[in-house]
């Protein structure tokens, strides 16, 4: 009942004419801070800082918040034309985007990235209405041995994403590993594999790996030949500009997927949106009934991944509206925001500012809405820039990565890195190794490691605290059955070999 | 003969150099640098102090914050350094500054190769337990500890962080011994506390306040040298009885090396007048700061003291000193 | 029928060196502390599997048949190997030369010598892309670029 009157008051906010106007520009400066790769919505926020202090504390929160999960709609937009990540959270879409766009599909992969970031959008809103309390609870119960079980069984994802070579695919996630533990290990202040150099102190910055293994490495297997042929078709037809409606049926699950795995990963403080989109893409693939095709343009690759990467905006406010904590980079800055403006985000937080908590929920309903009828008809539009020549538009991707790059850090060193990670894609491209595990196991690495050492520091050396606890351990029990799938499917094909033999 | 005299006066006078105190002002915008991203601590230290510098019109021009992050600092202290002679950027330095260079041998700019400019704020913590943990003071925890060594759990940083240092102190003074675990976000380090992971922690007392006055978590002890004014009713470190320093969480300001004496006089002043100023006191009273300010040369001489100290606790605590 | 693949055995040498490496770096520091598991912990461990991976697809690499391998086609290598050089070479350049003069010099190295176009086409496209980037992001958007001596 009192969700009711909650939620019509924010309504009677949030539609207020200044603060729809916050929230129209909050959305569009996100989805542009999302099309640019590197500049993503933390430094933005920071740099719009200090404007908010003249603003009412709704319409700034409303207009932050719009480009936090404004950014999440624009960042598949390079991600499938370009196949550069626009946003750490839209590596994953890059798997399958970019190969529908090769295909001449590009208008429908981006179309459905829209679409299911609408549909999964509000479903982390409803989720942070209803469920807030219940979920940040659950989170609470989350601690380092279910983070360990979390991150095993996205690794053995691994081996559904491994294609032809699950060798390759293991060893192109080993090195992943490595890369992730390359800086300073936190526990013991020991500098592992830094070669003498001081910015590697604090490890390599995921984006970088992710745009030059990609995006880089694409275009130099694009240079091997001049020939013009078949670039990337443009779409024809409105069939391909637009999601068909076999297309929506397809998506079914990967909408509900995304939109739950995205919400729950997003509520854990030490989850975040590229786990959450992994995630989602690889019970996708467990799941469908084309899951061999996944990886070569398969449109639920593109609506699972990108459908958990917005609804994880709403789970992320779930700890820090109820408890005032920060569980990813922007409710960092959001937190320091609230801070700044006067108010004390904790557990009496939203007790205490009802109208200020029902304001931005009613606004996120009402920016998702502004951000599919803004997106939407953009597709068509953005895919024209594949009718861009070669010889254009490979320098293009190329400046976009340079200057995305180093629009994060500031750092020429950086961009040494990117170059040789772009070669190191290009290799992996020519000898045939998967390109996907190496940075799940990266983006999972530190993690990993990281939860396992806290564990064991829990349990004072017990290995057995992994499965002691339930959660960890149906979790872990998931990741042994998920590593079992191929065998499983190989053993029976030899199986049936023998009966024919 | 007259008229030549009166005229090398004139030109003397004339010629004679303006006086220094006044001549220097930036001209242009002042980078004030930092070592975190944004919304990291120093980003939004940096910020206040960028914000109140112009709402008090200490500066002609604007300043502002250039995030350089990586190395753990070492990369913010090397951008400095590169900026030899440059009057116009400054740092905003924190322990992490002057730590690690002493453990990184790849971090090679201490605060010795940069201009010390001003000590501005020191950040006293409290030690924090769930709400419905049995202990009720820091007696209780260290005799738990002692009874069971190595079983209770601390949820802290990196273990460089003061979090560890304040346990090392304890520990060595005490003999009781608790297992420490590293988190690389506050956030997590809170989830762990609330969710029944880890028993304690050392937190800052701004962070605790909202989950205080919630009553999900309760304060056994302060780390600070007197009592915080939120904090009335909580024994110090000494009052409950540990006879251990109390290390402090430092910031404060740097100029690159090689900058000329009239350019370190100004920012000095600059930074006396802000400590003075309402909207200063006003940011330390909100977020439980103390005014640690001290000139160049006290920081000079707390910097030395601060490092060797930091070298005698690491040790204890295993890690290697390189510096 | 399975081929050999040289392309298998020279990264799998390649990895199980790296394995190697890492084997070794990680002796070096604490495998387990009595706080836990040390530094050495889990490099060690994934090490190892790369080693033992590595040398499984060597092993591999060298079962089937040895003709049927299909040849590299070097010239094709060759041309993405120049590009990497040249934008190698244009980040370096970043220092001096600041980003749109630099980034100029790759796009019409692309343009020019990559896809063979007429200088005149190569010229407009690199001082229009950089041109471009210069105004959009370091002019209106406030995202700073590499600059040079020249000061943009």
């Amino acid at each position: 009942m009192e969700i009711i009157s909650g939620l019509l008051n924010g309504f009677a906010v949030a539609l207020e004419p200044a603060n729809l106007m916050w929230c129209f520009v909050g959305v569009f400066l996100g989805t542009v801070v999302g099309i640019l790769p590197g500049l993503g919505p933390p430094a933005t926020i920071a740099m719009l800082l200090p404007l908010t202090f003249k603003m009412n504390p709704a319409g700034a929160i409303i207009m932050l918040a719009g480009i936090y999960y404004g950014a999440k709609y624009g960042g598949s937009t390079t991600s499938i034309l370009m196949n550069v990540p626009g946003e750490s959270a839209s590596v994953v879409t890059c798997i399958d985007g970019y190969q529908m766009a090769r295909k001449g599909r590009a208008g429908a992969a981006l179309g459905i990235a829209a679409i299911a970031s609408f549909i999964a959008g509000t479903v982390g809103v409803l989720g942070l209405m209803l469920v807030a309390p219940p979920v940040a609870k659950l989170a609470l119960s989350f601690s380092s041995p279910e983070y360990f079980a979390l991150m095993s069984l996205g690794l053995a994802l691994v081996v559904l994403l491994a294609g032809r070579s699950i060798v390759k695919a293991l060893l192109a996630a080993l090195f992943g590993l490595w890369i992730a533990s390359m800086g300073t290990d936190p526990f013991s202040t020991t500098s592992r594999f830094t070669f003498g150099q001081m910015e590697m102190l604090s490890g390599i910055d995921f984006i970088v790996v992710a745009i030059g293994v990609f995006a880089l490495g694409e275009v130099l297997a694009n240079m091997e030949t001049h020939e013009e042929t078949q670039l990337l078709p443009v779409p024809k037809g409105l069939k391909n500009l637009l999601p068909t409606l076999q297309d929506l049926k397809d998506c079914r699950f990967a909408f509900l997927n995304g939109s739950v795995v995205g919400f729950l990963v997003g509520a854990l403080p030490g989850g975040g949106s590229t786990i959450a989109s992994f995630l989602s893409y690889g019970l996708e693939k467990a799941v469908s009934r084309r899951r061999e095709e996944f990886g070569t343009g398969v449109i639920e690759g593109v609506a699972a991944p990108e459908g958990a990467n917005n609804s994880e905006t709403g789970g992320a406010l779930v700890p820090l509206l109820t408890l005032g904590i920060p569980g990813s980079g922007t409710t960092a800055i959001l937190l320091a925001a609230l801070v700044l403006w006067g108010f004390k985000p904790g557990p009496l937080f939203i007790p205490e500012n009802p109208a200020l908590f029902w304001g931005l929920v009613a606004s996120m309903y009402v920016g998702n809405v502004i951000l599919l009828v803004l997106n939407l008809p953009l597709v068509p539009l953005f895919a024209q820039v594949l009718r861009l020549p070669a010889y254009v538009l490979y320098p293009l991707i190329l400046g976009v990565s340079l200057v995305g790059v180093y629009s994060v850090s500031g750092s020429l060193f950086d961009l040494g890195l990117l170059a040789a990670f772009g070669l190191l894609g290009y290799l992996m491209r020519k000898l045939d190794y998967p390109t996907a595990p190496l940075i799940l196991g990266l983006a999972l690495g530190a993690g990993m490691e990281r939860a396992l050492r806290q564990s064991l520091m829990m349990s004072g050396g017990e290995l057995s605290i992994l499965v002691a606890r339930p959660i960890s351990a149906v979790m872990l029990s998931l990741a042994v059955l998920v590593l079992l799938v191929p065998v499983f499917g190989k053993l029976n094909a030899w199986r049936l070999r023998a009966l024919e033999g | 003969m007259k008229l030549l005299l009166n005229s090398i006066a004139l030109l003397a006078f004339l010629c004679a150099p303006p006086s220094f105190a006044q001549s220097y002002k930036p001209a242009r915008t002042v980078d004030l640098v930092v070592h975190t991203g944004p919304g990291g601590g120093s980003d939004v230290l940096a910020r206040a102090i960028a914000v109140m510098v112009e709402k008090e019109k200490l500066l002609p021009v604007r300043l502002q914050v250039v995030n350089k992050p990586g190395g753990n600092g070492a990369v913010a202290a090397a951008h400095l350094a590169e900026k030899r002679g440059d009057p116009n950027t400054l740092g905003l330095f924190t322990g992490v500054w002057l730590q690690t260079p002493l453990v990184s041998v790849e971090a090679k700019v201490t605060l010795r190769d940069l201009t010390p400019i001003a000590r501005l704020v020191l950040e006293p913590a409290v030690i924090a337990v769930k709400a419905d943990s049995p202990f009720k003071t820091l007696g209780d925890f260290i005799e738990a500890a002692k009874k069971n060594p190595g079983r209770l759990k601390q949820s802290g940083g990196s273990n460089t962080s003061r979090d560890n240092v304040v346990r090392q102190l304890l520990q060595k003074s005490t003999g009781a011994r608790w297992a420490f675990i590293s988190f690389p976000g506050g956030g997590e380090r809170i989830a762990a506390l609330l969710g029944g992971h880890v028993d304690m922690m050392v937190i800052e007392p701004e962070e605790a306040g909202e989950h205080i006055r919630a009553g999900t978590m309760r304060v056994l002890a302060q780390v600070s040298a007197k009592r915080l004014a939120k904090f009335p009713d909580v024994p110090t470190l000494r009052e409950a009885g540990f006879d251990v320093p109390v290390v402090p969480q430092v910031r404060g300001v740097v100029a690159p090396p090689g900058i000329p004496k009239e350019n370190v006089e100004f920012w000095q002043d600059l930074f006396l007048k802000l400590t003075r100023t309402p909207s200063w006191q006003k940011y330390i009273a909100d977020n439980q700061f103390e005014d640690g300010y001290q000139n160049a040369a006290d920081l000079t001489k707390f910097y030395e003291e601060f490092t060797g100290r930091m070298r005698e606790i690491f040790k204890d605590a295993g890690v290697t000193i390189v510096r | 029928m399975k081929t050999r693949n040289s392309g298998d055995l020279w990264s799998g040498l390649a990895l199980a060196a790296l394995g190697l490496y890492i084997i070794v770096q990680a002796w070096q520091w604490e495998y387990l502390s009595p706080e836990g598991p040390g530094a050495g912990f889990f490099p060690l461990w994934y090490g190892i599997a790369m080693l033992a991976l590595s040398a499984a697809l060597v092993v591999s690499s060298q079962r089937g048949r040895s003709a049927g391998e299909k040849p590299v086609d070097w010239k094709r290598v060759g041309r993405a190997f120049s590009t990497w050089f040249a934008l190698a070479v244009s980040i370096a350049l970043f220092k001096p030369l600041g980003f749109v003069l630099s980034f100029a010099l790759l796009t019409y190295f692309i343009v020019a010598v990559m896809y063979r176009r007429p200088l005149k086409t190569a010229a407009l496209v690199a001082v229009a892309s950089a041109g471009g980037f210069f105004l959009v992001f370091q002019l209106a958007l406030d995202v700073p670029l590499p600059l040079g001596v020249l000061g943009f």
